[in-house]
């Protein structure tokens, strides 16, 4: 029986929700009752990509963040536990980036013509991957445990610093397709400055809170099941 | 099945919370099953 059995099921039922939300609110050309989301020109359908695409980005950016945190944390206990959080989180954050750039390129290639642009945004997304796989590379190539972690930690602070800028800053310094790019700053979607209706902004935040809970719940098992697998080791 | 020949956007729908329901119950197996083995290592 898994622990904390009523608040999963919670999570699990709270994400049903949101999923029921996003995908079933009718979309009418003038809104009056509390389930109807307005018609958004040129997105239409398309909108409801926003209920799960930029959830799954931000749960990337929590999880590389706690990656560096877990990482300055080691540094300055040098517990291998810390290690172990940090390179689950890390695993993580790739899973979420993954899903995040194929969900959004699959979307572009409906609304913008093509899978991929190399706009600003997709073009951050594909370096933060870059830096992210080049973690696992190193962590693979080092076989001392200690040395791993440190060096793990050391790269992770500096991957970790940069998220925030690939996720946030250059976007909106260049000029691109995304919402929100230089040159939008008013949003030419409701999307880019949260300008959205009251119903479609409760869905949003809801999907927000539910997707960080589910990365929090995928973290506990994942470092639980690196705790075992190191005790296994160990003995 | 004519309602939802007219509005596909609930085939979808159905076929997504099957999937979520598929793997939500997953996951709660296996954090049930992680705890098992917990429990089992500790031992």
């Amino acid at each position: 029986m898994p622990r904390y059995l009523l608040a999963k099921l919670s999570l699990l039922l709270w994400l049903t929700g949101v999923i029921i939300a996003g995908i079933a609110m009718p979309m009418v050309p003038s809104p009056e009752r509390w389930f109807e989301l307005p018609i958004i020109p040129a997105l239409e359908q398309k909108a409801r990509i926003i209920f799960f695409h930029v959830p799954m980005s931000w749960t990337t950016l929590v999880a590389f963040i706690a990656s560096t945190v877990y990482g300055i944390m080691f540094l300055k206990t040098k517990k291998l536990d810390y290690d172990l959080r940090s390179v689950s989180a890390a695993g993580l954050g790739t899973v979420f980036c993954v899903l995040a750039t194929v969900t959004g390129s699959i979307w572009a290639k409906f609304n913008w013509g093509s899978f991929w642009n190399w706009d600003p945004r997709e073009t951050s997304i594909f370096v933060l991957l870059l830096i992210y796989g080049a973690y696992f590379a190193l962590r693979s190539a080092i076989e001392v445990d200690e040395k791993r972690a440190t060096l793990a930690a050391v790269y992770s602070i500096i991957a970790g610093v940069t998220a925030p800028f690939f996720i946030f800053v250059m976007p909106r310094i260049m000029t691109g397709l995304h919402p929100g790019a230089k040159g939008d700053e008013g949003g030419s979607t409701p999307v880019a400055q949260l300008h959205m209706p009251a119903n479609m902004r409760v869905v949003f935040f809801a999907s927000i809170i539910g997707f960080t809970l589910l990365y929090f719940w995928l973290f506990s098992i994942r470092v639980r099941l690196a705790r075992i697998e190191s005790s296994s080791e160990q003995s | 099945m004519d309602f939802l020949a007219e509005h596909q956007l609930y085939i979808v729908l159905t076929i997504v919370l099957i999937i979520w329901v598929g793997l939500g119950g997953y996951l709660l197996r296996l954090d049930g099953k992680v705890t098992k083995l917990e429990k089992s290592v500790k031992k």
